[in-house]
């Protein structure tokens, strides 16, 4: 090798380091940008994020991250400014996860890769892939007639159902679009099932309306008459009545029968109108007379009949408690919390005094126990009902509670208000997951419930959640 | 038993004539008026009750005698005494 070959050899040598060492910087500069730590972020961001121009109907790909709860609102907001991405929306029932939308012109795909690599700071990340069935707008023409069809196959043919906003609200009435519990998207997984069982505790249920006859629990051969140690042997046929200590749970009042109906009036059998689930077992339970009101101890005696059911086989997973006063009562707080311990939820009444329960409570709402959830009402256009208490640390969720129609006594149907109607949407749903996933437990069963809402700005500082019960989405395990 | 308004006031009356040892001819009808309550206690829950909530229309009966005012309340299937001597009391149900 001559001395001019050895200059141009170090000269080779020299670039392919200079290569090597720029090639390992860039891998250091994307790595650190890639999976930064809380150290990373810095204080400041020294310019603002640019955005790429997109046309009309180009959305921004949004996804949905959920970050590590170390992980401050302030350092969400640098990083993702970081990142020339932009916070659209915190969602509030699944703290902290965060809507975050790209201001870059990369996929929804690409994104969600961005933040998952940052494995210090992100627990995961997934793009926000939007269904919507009944918002067109959303979707492309294909997409949109492929969910119509989709839903047209679970719309059911009750005549009344389009009276219904509770379940699937177009703005019928004046009401707000979309303020439902999204029950026609759920009713694509489940429409409900005769093998679940929800105590309606109440004035008894009409259970030879014709919208319910078909829906009414009723004792199997293999299952023994009730027997309680003071009261006797009771033919339990049809459920039970404490007010009268008989198995003839006639609703005489109208308050059950209604309740009932909202749960589970018979769906698509081509009359009146259509529960939550269109096939469910209710079992009535009598505690109340016609007047609509009954004793603390009529009630605990229904709940152990309940319990005493559960424990011989029936099927018994909610319990319905549209009802309540101020007074506390430590007897029917071990009653219910003894429904817990047989995997019963218990599910009650806010109440209607338009007052705080974290202030003033009301039981048995206000029962901290494991298995119970406390129901605040909405309207048709997603506000608090003007009647319905609140209370940010008692009241659990919102569900609609004004002008409901459903089943009332001797054939008939009528619209009614009040936190008792908001109650039994909750139980009816809550038998919807139990259909879908019937080894669900009830502490599950009840955090899917609250979960899987619909946030509401006005129930922020009143609701716990602030949410709205959303079928479709509780059904999504 | 069920009740209309002009029922109601006949047998609040009676009741209040009954509590206090008055004439029913010495009480008066101050007014009746219609209401909605909050629940089917008629917001006048007696001890140990526990009632529907359901939002149940109504009337409201307030009637004098002695120079005291008296507060019923009524559906068609009750008659409610509210805070009279501190306690609401169910007339009839």
């Amino acid at each position: 090798m001559n001395k001019y070959n050895i200059w141009i050899h170090l000269g080779i040598a020299a670039i392919i380091i200079g290569i090597a060492a720029l090639a390992g910087q860039i891998r250091n500069w994307e790595s650190s940008y890639s999976t930064p730590t809380i150290g990373d972020i810095p204080d400041t961001i020294a310019e603002k994020p640019i955005a790429v121009e997109r046309t009309n109907t180009e959305s921004e790909p949004e996804v949905l991250v959920k970050f590590r709860p170390e992980v401050t609102a302030e350092e969400i907001q640098r990083l993702t400014a970081m990142s020339n991405d932009r916070i659209e929306d915190e969602i509030e029932s699944v703290q902290p996860l965060y809507a975050i939308d790209d201001l870059d012109n990369s996929t929804a795909e690409d994104v969600a890769n961005q933040y998952r690599e940052m494995k210090d700071l992100v627990i995961y990340a997934e793009p926000n892939f939007e269904i919507s069935l009944d918002d067109p707008s959303n979707t492309s023409p294909a997409q949109s007639n492929l969910l119509r069809e989709d839903v047209s196959k679970v719309e059911p043919n009750d005549p009344m159902f389009g009276e219904q906003w509770a379940l699937r609200n177009d703005g019928q009435n004046g009401g707000k679009a979309k303020a439902d519990i999204d029950a026609l998207k759920a009713w694509l997984k489940t429409q409900g099932s005769e093998d679940i069982v929800v105590a309606v505790l109440d004035s008894g249920v009409d259970y030879a309306h014709q919208d319910l006859v078909n829906n009414i629990w009723f004792r199997p051969d293999n299952i023994p008459a009730y027997q309680d140690d003071e009261l006797g042997i009771v033919d339990d046929k049809y459920g039970y009545n404490a007010d009268a200590n008989s198995g003839d749970p006639m609703d005489q009042n109208g308050h059950g029968t209604h309740c009932a109906g909202i749960i589970g009036a018979e769906g698509n059998n081509g009359k009146g109108v259509t529960g939550v689930n269109w096939k469910v077992e209710i079992m009535p339970l009598k505690f109340m007379g016609r007047g609509g009101f009954g004793t603390t101890k009529n009630a605990i005696e229904a709940i152990n009949y309940a319990v005493d059911r559960k424990k011989a086989g029936v099927n018994v997973r909610v319990i319905n408690a549209s009802w309540g006063s101020t007074q506390y009562s430590k007897a029917l707080e071990d009653a219910i919390r003894a429904a817990g311990e047989q995997g019963i939820l218990f599910i009650a009444a806010a109440g209607n005094n338009s007052t705080d329960n974290d202030r003033r409570p009301h039981y048995p709402s206000n029962y901290d126990l494991p298995n119970v959830i406390s129901v605040a009402a909405l309207d048709r256009d997603d506000a608090l009902a003007s009647f319905s208490n609140f209370g940010v640390k008692t009241v659990h969720i919102a569900a609609p509670g004004k002008d409901i129609l459903s089943t009332w006594l001797n054939d008939q149907y009528r619209e009614a208000s009040g936190t008792s109607m908001a109650t039994p949407q909750v139980a009816g749903v809550a038998a919807l997951i139990v259909a879908n996933e019937p080894k669900i437990n009830v502490q599950d069963l009840r955090k899917r419930l609250l979960s899987s809402v619909d946030s509401l700005d006005v129930l922020k500082g009143k609701v716990e959640n602030a949410g709205r019960l959303n079928a479709s989405m509780a059904l999504e395990d | 038993m069920s009740f209309n308004q002009d029922t109601a006031v006949k047998r609040a009356k009676e009741d209040l004539a009954s509590r206090i040892d008055v004439q029913e001819a010495d009480i008066k009808t101050i007014s009746v008026a219609e209401r909605e309550f909050p629940d089917m206690s008629l917001g006048a829950p007696a001890d140990g009750e526990l009632s529907a909530q359901m939002i149940s229309s109504g009337w409201v009966i307030t009637l004098n005698a002695d120079n005291n005012d008296y507060e019923y309340r009524a559906d068609k299937y009750q008659l409610r005494l509210v805070n009279f001597k501190q306690t609401n009391h169910v007339v009839v149900s």
